[in-house]
C-alpha cells in the first residue's frame, strides 16, 4: 500500500472508529460521574466537572465509584453475569448440536428440497418473539420451568437453531463434496468424513455460530423477562432494565457500567475472531 | 425389644455390635454436619423452620421496584420476613419495572400461573375475571379502621359485578412540582390552567418551559385525564356510561384540549410526544423544567441528587383549578390481584389485610410516596399524616404538607365520577387520551374532531365490555 492509500484509508477509518467507540468512551466517562455533576446540562458531559462547571480529567478528584460500587455490591449484578454466561455456554452447545448435522444434511443430503427446507428454517428464526412469549409461557409453566434458567435454555435454541442451521447449510455447500468423496472412497464412514474433513474446515463457520448464538442469549430480552421473575435468576439483559430503573428514576450510572461491562469483553471476542467471523457468514453467500 | 443394631447382627453381618455402633456415630456426625447441604445440592431441601415453626406454603408476591429503594430492601427484608415467620410462610417479593407489569400480568394470565399476588400501578380492571373477589377483605379492614378512601373505592369496586376485584395497596398524589425561583422570575402564578397557559410562554422565555407529558405512558394518562376533570370534561358518568362526546362534558373536553394546546405551542418542546414516565423526572433533574406534574419521585430525586439549590427550589403545589373545579388523579393506584390461579390464596388474603392494618411505616419509608387506601390504618387518619409529612426535614420546611391537602381534597380515579372499569382501563392501555391531546397540539385534527373521534373509540370499547357483563 501506498503511503497516499494509506492517509486515505486511515481518514475514512477514523473517523467511522470514533464514531463507534463514541458510545464505549460516553458510558466509561458517565459511570465514574457524579450525581451532581450528571445532571446539570450546563456541564460538559464527555469529562469531569466541578460544581462551578470547570472541567477536569483529574478522575480521582472529581470521579466517584459509588455507582460501580452500588451496582456490584447491591444489585445481583455479578450473578446475573454468571447466569448469562451460563445460559450462553448451554444454549451454544445445544445450537451446535442441531444445527451442525441439520446444517450438512440440508447442504449434503437433502437435494433439491434441501435449499427451500433451509430457508423455510430461516423463516422460523424470523417469528417475533413478542408473538411467542405468550404461548411459550404456558408452555414453560407447564413443564414446571418457571423462574428457572432452564426455561431460557429451552427457550432460546428456538431462534438459535434456524439462524445457525441456515448459516452452517451455505457453510458446508462452499467445502468441496471432493474431500469427504475421496476420505468415503478410503474407507471412512459419512460421521468420520463429518468429523474429520468437514468440520475443520468450517471452523469459520462453527465459530460464526458460536458467537452469534453467545450475542443472541446476551441480548435478548422478552423471554428472559417474562420466564423468570427473581432477580437472582435474571441475565444481565432482564436484571440491568428491571433493577436499575425504578419508578421513574433510572440509576444513569450504574446503568452505563452495568451494559460497558459485558460489552467488552464481546467486543474483543468479535475483534479476535472477525477474520473468521466474517468469512462465516459470506461463506455461503455465492452458492 | 430388640434394636435395630441387634438386627443386623443376627443376620450374619460381618459387622460387630461395636463396629456397628462406630460406623453409625460417624455417619450420624456426617448427616448432622453435612447432610443439610446435601439436601441443598440434591434441590430436596424441605420446607424452611423459623423458631419452633413449620411453614405452612409459601406466599409469591410480583410488585414494582419502587423509587425509594431503601423502600424495598425493607419490604423484601424486614417487613415481609416478620410477618412470614408470624405466619408460617415463606415469603419471596419480585420487583419489576412498572412499565412492564401489565405484559408481565398478561403473560402469567395466559400460563395460568406464576405469582400468588400481583400487584398493579393503577386499577387493573381488565384482569378481573382472572382474579378472586375480595370484598369480604375489603369489608374486614373496613369494620377495624373504618371507611375506605372514595379514590380507592372507586378504583377497585364493580358496580357491575357488586365485588371488589382487587385490594388497593397504596396511592400517590399527583402534586405539580415547579421550581420556585423561575416562576418568580416569570411572574407566572399556577393558581389556575389559564394562568399557566399565559405564563407557559413566559417560562420558555427565560429557558425553563413546562413539562406535561402527552405521550403513550402512564403519567401522561393521568394528567390529561385531570385537566379533563378540571375542564368538566368527562369520560364517563356516574353509571360509567361513555358522555364524554355529549353536552357539557363535550364542550369542556374541547376547552381543556385547546387550553393544552396553547400551553404545547408557547411553553413546551416537541419533545413532550415521545416522554417516557421518567422523562419529566429527567428533564426537571437536569434543571430544564419549570412545572412538571408527578408523583414525588421528581422531589425526592432532587434531594437524594445532592443538588441543595434545586432541592431548596423545588416546591409542591395542588393541581391548578379550571373553570370547573380543581381535581386530579392519583398518580400511582396500587391495587394487588390475588389470581384465580393463585396457589396460596389464604396466604395472599392475610398478607394484604395485615400489610393495610399497620400502615404508617409503609407510608414514612416510602418517603410519602405511599398513602394509605384506609386513611385510618394510620392513627389519627389524615391530621396524623400532616404531622409526620410537615416534619420532613427538607427545605422548604413543611412542603410535604400539600400532599395530604391534595389527597384529602383534590384526588380522584380515572373514570371519576364513575368508577374504573374496564373501559376505563383499555382506554388507558391503548393511550387513547395523550394521541387525543397530541393530535390536537400538532394542529393534525380540531379539538371538536378528536374528541368525536375519540367518543367513538370508547363507545365501541364499552360495548365490548358491556358484552361481558363488567361494565
Amino acid at each position: 500500500m501506498t503511503r497516499r492509500q494509506t492517509i486515505v484509508t486511515y481518514l475514512v477509518v477514523v473517523p467511522f472508529a470514533i464514531f463507534l467507540a463514541f458510545p464505549f468512551f460516553f458510558a466509561l466517562i458517565t459511570m465514574f460521574k457524579t450525581n451532581l455533576d450528571l445532571a446539570n446540562v450546563e456541564h460538559v458531559p464527555y469529562t469531569y466537572n466541578d460544581l462551578a462547571g470547570n472541567l477536569h480529567w483529574d478522575f480521582w478528584n472529581y470521579a466517584t465509584f459509588e455507582h460501580v460500587r452500588f451496582l456490584f455490591e447491591e444489585t445481583n449484578y455479578p450473578t446475573w453475569l454468571l447466569n448469562t454466561v451460563i445460559v450462553g455456554g448451554a444454549v451454544v452447545v445445544i445450537t451446535l448440536l442441531l444445527a451442525m448435522p441439520a446444517g450438512y444434511a440440508l447442504a449434503r443430503l437433502a437435494g433439491g428440497w434441501g435449499q427451500g427446507a433451509g430457508v423455510g428454517i430461516f423463516l422460523v428464526y424470523l417469528v417475533p418473539p413478542t408473538l411467542l412469549f405468550l404461548p411459550l409461557s404456558r408452555l414453560v409453566s407447564q413443564l414446571g420451568l418457571k423462574d428457572s434458567l432452564w426455561a431460557l435454555i429451552l427457550v432460546y435454541p428456538s431462534f438459535t437453531v434456524p439462524f445457525a442451521t441456515w448459516l452452517l447449510m451455505g457453510f458446508f455447500k462452499t467445502i468441496p463434496q471432493e474431500l469427504e468423496e475421496a476420505a468415503l472412497m478410503d474407507g471412512a464412514s459419512r460421521l468420520k468424513a463429518l468429523r474429520l474433513i468437514v468440520l475443520p474446515v468450517s471452523l469459520p463457520g462453527i465459530l460464526t455460530v458460536v458467537i452469534f448464538a453467545f450475542s443472541l442469549c446476551v441480548n435478548e430480552f422478552i423471554y428472559a423477562f417474562t420466564f423468570i421473575s427473581s432477580s437472582e435468576q435474571r441475565t444481565i439483559s432482564a436484571g440491568i432494565p428491571n433493577d436499575l430503573i425504578r419508578g421513574d428514576v433510572f440509576f444513569w450510572q450504574s446503568l452505563m457500567a452495568a451494559t460497558l461491562i459485558p460489552a467488552i469483553p464481546l467486543a474483543l471476542l468479535y475483534n479476535a475472531f472477525l477474520d473468521r467471523f466474517i468469512k462465516g457468514f459470506t461463506g455461503g453467500a455465492f452458492r | 425389644m430388640a434394636d435395630a443394631a441387634d438386627e443386623v447382627a443376627r443376620a450374619g453381618s460381618a459387622l460387630t455390635r461395636s463396629d456397628l455402633l462406630r460406623k453409625g456415630t460417624t455417619a450420624a456426625f456426617a448427616v448432622s454436619m453435612f447432610g443439610g447441604l446435601t439436601d441443598r445440592a440434591l434441590g430436596v431441601y424441605g420446607p424452611l423452620k423459623f423458631a419452633k415453626k413449620e411453614l405452612s406454603g409459601e406466599l409469591r408476591i410480583m410488585t414494582w421496584a419502587h423509587f425509594v429503594p431503601d423502600y424495598d430492601k425493607w419490604l423484601d427484608g424486614t417487613y415481609a420476613k416478620q410477618w412470614g415467620e408470624a405466619n408460617d410462610v415463606e415469603v419471596k417479593i419480585d420487583h419489576i419495572n412498572n412499565a412492564l407489569l401489565y405484559s408481565t400480568g398478561a403473560a402469567e394470565v395466559a400460563a395460568q400461573s406464576g405469582h400468588d399476588l400481583f400487584w398493579f400501578i393503577s386499577p387493573p380492571a381488565t384482569f378481573q375475571k382472572q382474579a378472586i373477589p375480595v370484598t369480604d377483605l375489603v369489608q374486614e379492614v373496613s369494620k377495624k379502621v373504618g371507611r375506605m378512601t372514595r379514590v380507592a373505592r372507586k378504583s377497585t369496586y364493580n358496580p357491575a359485578t357488586k365485588q371488589f376485584y382487587g385490594f388497593p395497596e397504596s396511592y400517590a398524589p399527583d402534586p405539580v412540582q415547579y421550581r420556585r425561583s423561575q416562576l418568580q422570575q416569570a411572574g407566572v402564578s399556577l393558581r389556575t390552567w389559564d394562568d399557566l397557559r399565559q405564563g407557559a410562554a413566559k417560562l420558555k422565555a427565560i429557558g425553563h418551559p413546562v413539562g406535561l407529558g402527552m405521550s403513550n405512558e402512564i403519567d401522561s394518562n393521568m394528567l390529561l385525564t385531570s385537566l379533563l376533570y378540571c375542564y368538566g370534561g368527562y369520560i364517563q358518568n356516574e353509571d360509567n356510561r361513555i358522555v364524554i362526546g355529549q353536552g357539557a362534558n363535550r364542550k369542556g373536553a374541547i376547552q381543556a384540549l385547546q387550553v393544552m394546546k396553547e400551553i404545547y405551542s408557547s411553553g413546551m418542546s416537541d419533545e413532550v410526544f415521545a416522554w417516557t414516565a421518567a422523562s419529566n423526572n429527567q428533564a426537571f433533574l437536569a434543571g430544564r423544567l419549570s412545572v412538571a406534574l408527578n408523583a414525588i419521585s421528581i422531589v425526592r430525586s432532587a434531594e437524594d441528587s445532592g443538588n441543595q439549590a434545586l432541592s431548596d427550589d423545588t416546591w409542591l403545589a395542588s393541581i391548578p383549578r379550571g373553570p370547573v373545579q380543581r381535581l386530579g388523579n392519583e398518580h400511582v393506584m396500587g391495587v394487588y390481584l390475588i389470581w384465580k390461579f393463585a396457589k396460596n390464596k389464604e396466604a395472599a388474603q392475610k398478607y394484604v389485610v395485615d400489610q393495610m392494618l399497620a400502615y404508617e411505616d409503609h407510608f414514612v419509608r416510602s418517603k410519602f410516596y405511599n398513602f394509605p387506601p384506609w386513611t385510618n390504618s394510620i392513627k389519627g387518619g389524615f391530621k396524623t399524616i400532616r404531622e409526620v409529612a410537615t416534619k420532613d426535614p427538607h427545605k422548604p420546611k413543611g412542603k410535604y404538607s400539600i400532599l395530604t391537602t391534595i389527597a384529602e381534597k383534590y384526588t380522584t380515579n380515572p373514570g371519576h365520577p364513575g368508577n374504573t372499569t374496564p373501559v376505563m382501563d383499555e382506554i388507558y392501555n391503548t393511550f387513547l387520551i395523550p394521541q387525543m391531546f397530541a393530535e390536537v397540539a400538532q394542529g393534525k385534527s380540531s379539538p371538536a374532531d378528536a374528541v368525536g373521534r375519540f367518543a367513538s373509540k370508547a363507545q365501541s370499547i364499552y360495548r365490548k365490555w358491556h358484552n361481558q357483563k363488567l361494565v
